[in-house]
């Protein structure tokens, strides 16, 4: 066969393996990139559009907390509530897009008017770009978590400014049942975990309505919002940018109940840095960087304004965004 | 002032090279070291540290005269040097000791009334909340990793031990 092939083609036969060999690493990232784009977006509509219900492990930073939720979609509508199983108790309520948190030590219900997570926004071209250039996207082990035989896969960082992140899904539905995120050291600094889930099971509404049909009338009920974000732009930008992030979001939001906030976000494809920029108030600010399991936090006076930099990355990223906030 | 903000960026971690330098020189001045002790003061108090009470310095120069001398029994055939060594240490030790001292015998009542002021303030959370739940809720809207995970955001926001799961 070789032979035959050999008397065929005379001429240079390497070259020929050269230039597809090229061509096969060019088309490496391209390939990788969508490869790594279309797992999250399948991630996402199972989080978004099956029903399940389980208790869930979140530790982060030394604390471990215990929550059992439910997740119904009915006729394109998302509910939810969760409920956390230690400490005072806390009840989140997600239904048709608004969402509510019951503090009963506080007497207190926040309403959220807008809803935080919206269908997964389809990646846009360099943020595809930039998954391939800063992760290595990479098939994992097979191993059971919440009694279900899952396929983890992993996208370890290319250099110091992300951090690794670990998933475990459900093969059969795509629902993601573990999350990991870690540091350059390989330490775990967040993580949720399913310890026990049923996926496409049969829900009734009654088991995602709150504890509190009616808001007892001593209870305070703040309603924030309406939080429709105004796109234009701030006028502010990230001189500075680390490499990989792209701007995904500039605008004003109202925060805090009635101030109004700029707010950028820029995204690497995996995670999102968000910067919030408010004139400064009369009442005293943190100031300094501190950590929220995944999140790193920077808050930092810049003249009259406050700016407040945060994201899932580590704490030299926000600090370098946060260090390069200018006016346009 | 310009200086006073230099200081504080340094505690950040936010100076590099020269300029850190120049902040570095700035501490050994009088004005320098009152707003280093002064931005630490005021830290601890909103980290709720707590902070050094009035008259630290006096009760810890008392206590520190009142402890009773240990008396190591003398190693037989001690080399001069090593103890001259030891002399020279124990010299450097109480210059170190001394310059602690002096930097924290005037306790900077204003700093001092500050940090309580701000304790005052931040005495009705529980904990440094460092970001509110509205600022993480509104972050996660466009975290692609937050989005493929179906409680992080919630999770996050209200979790007892981040911020303080504070309405």
């Amino acid at each position: 066969m070789t032979r035959s092939r050999r008397s065929f083609d005379p001429g240079l036969p390497w070259i020929r393996t050269a230039l597809l060999a090229v061509a096969m690493l060019a088309a490496i990232p391209a390939a990788f990139a969508q490869e790594a784009a279309a797992w999250l977006a399948r991630a996402a509509a199972a989080a978004q559009q099956q029903n399940y219900v389980g208790t869930i492990v979140y530790q982060h930073g030394g604390h471990v907390e215990t929550s059992r939720l439910v997740h119904l979609v009915e006729l394109g509508n998302e509910f939810e509530k969760l409920v956390n199983l230690e400490g005072p108790a806390r009840e989140v309520i997600r239904s048709h897009g608004e969402v509510r948190c019951y503090y009963p030590d506080a007497k207190v219900i926040r309403v959220e008017p807008r809803t935080f997570r919206n269908a997964f926004p389809s990646l846009s071209p360099p943020q595809q770009t930039a998954l391939a250039d800063f992760y290595h996207f990479r098939q994992a082990e097979r191993s059971r978590v919440a009694g279900i035989e899952t396929q983890a896969w992993v996208f370890e960082p290319k250099d110091g400014l992300r951090y690794g992140h670990k998933f475990w899904a459900d093969p059969v539905s795509g629902l993601l049942v573990k999350a990991r995120i870690v540091d350059e050291r390989n330490e775990v600094i967040e993580q949720f975990a399913f310890t026990e889930i049923a996926i496409g099971v049969k829900i009734d509404r009654e088991m995602v309505k709150p504890t509190w049909a009616v808001a007892p009338p001593d209870w305070q009920v703040r309603q924030l919002g309406p939080d429709e974000a105004e796109l234009n732009e701030t006028g502010w930008t990230v001189t500075r940018v680390p490499p990989g992030f792209t701007k995904i979001g500039d605008g004003f939001r109202r925060l805090r109940g009635a101030r109004q906030v700029a707010h950028l976000v820029y995204s690497d494809g995996l995670v999102a840095v968000s910067v919030f920029i408010e004139p400064i108030g009369g009442a005293p600010h943190p100031i300094g960087i501190s950590r929220q399991g995944g999140i790193n936090v920077l808050i930092r006076q810049q003249d009259d304004n406050l700016v407040t930099v945060l994201g899932e990355v580590p704490a030299a990223t926000v600090r370098q965004i946060a260090q390069s906030v200018a006016r346009r | 002032m310009v200086m006073r903000e230099q200081i504080s960026r340094l505690m950040d971690g936010e100076l590099e090279g020269a300029e850190a330098d120049a902040a570095l020189r700035e501490l050994k001045n009088p004005d320098g070291a009152a707003s280093w002790v002064c931005y630490h003061v005021i830290g601890d108090a909103l980290r709720q540290c707590g902070g050094p009470t009035p008259g630290f310095s006096e009760r810890f120069a008392a206590r520190l005269a009142a402890e009773p001398t240990v008396l190591a029994p003398r190693q037989k055939h001690s080399p001069r040097l090593p103890f001259v060594w030891a002399a020279a240490a124990t010299v450097a030790a109480v210059l170190v000791v001394g310059s602690v001292a002096v930097s924290t015998l005037d306790p900077q009542p204003t700093a001092i009334a500050k940090a309580r002021e701000a304790n005052g303030v931040r005495a009705a959370q529980a904990k440094p909340q460092p970001v509110s739940p509205d600022y993480l809720l509104a972050h996660q809207e466009f975290s692609p990793t937050t989005q493929i995970q179906g409680v992080g955001p919630s999770l996050r926001a209200v979790s007892a031990g981040a911020a303080d799961g504070r309405p």
